[in-house]
């Protein structure tokens, strides 16, 4: 039960899990420099997303999309990799999403929102190597 | 007691084991360890559009790092 400051630390250090430090601190850049780069750039991030909430909320009431619960949100993604004829991806993410515990048993508290984040982290990162 | 803790940890192993495979079809970039790390701070209560701006962000961070490294090679 680490605190959200720790955490966020925790994923810091991991974005910077492959970077050289040898020829960085050759350079004048120290690890604990980037470091806190990193986590003002994090906090900036955070911050500005929850005021940006808090406008669209005051503003226009919370749209369709944001209502969807992510588990429909994930059959629609299913939709749209049969319409782009990705068959079989679509089917492991169905049965993935059935075999996923809801609720308490699942053992978390948050399992919905952690399943709306990958929804949101969806396609984010390059596509894998095909290997020949 | 022992037993009800061992079941809830078996539960949240399996439910890893799905999010992992679930976040692996989507494409998410997310592996064991940051997925971990991100569970814990939606647990904590974190936003997850907010958590997503974040790891967005730091990805961009890294690569223009590792970018300016390989410049200086």
């Amino acid at each position: 039960s680490s605190s959200i400051t720790e955490l966020l630390g925790a994923l810091c250090d991991y974005s910077l899990s492959g970077v050289s430090w040898k020829r960085r601190a050759l350079g004048g850049v120290s690890r604990e420099g980037v470091r806190r780069i990193l986590k003002r750039r994090a906090y900036g991030a955070l911050l500005s997303k929850l005021f940006q909430d808090g406008n669209k909320d005051s503003l226009s009431g919370s749209c369709a999309t944001t209502r969807t619960p992510p588990r429909n949100k994930v059959l629609m993604i299913c939709f749209d990799l049969r319409v782009a004829g990705c068959r079989e991806e679509a089917e492991s993410l169905e049965d993935e999403l059935g075999r996923l515990p809801e609720g308490a048993s699942s053992g978390l508290m948050e399992v919905d929102t952690v399943l709306e984040l990958l929804v949101l982290l969806a396609g984010s990162a390059p596509p894998p190597a095909t290997s020949f | 007691m022992a037993s009800a803790a061992n079941s809830n940890l078996n539960a949240v192993r399996e439910t890893m084991d799905v999010l992992l495979e679930i976040s692996r079809l989507l494409n998410t970039g997310l592996d064991m360890e940051s997925l971990s790390i991100c569970v814990r701070l939606c647990e904590q209560g974190i936003n997850p559009e907010a958590l997503s701006s974040v790891i967005k962000e730091l990805r961009k961070a890294s690569e223009s790092l590792k970018a300016s490294e390989n410049s200086t090679n």
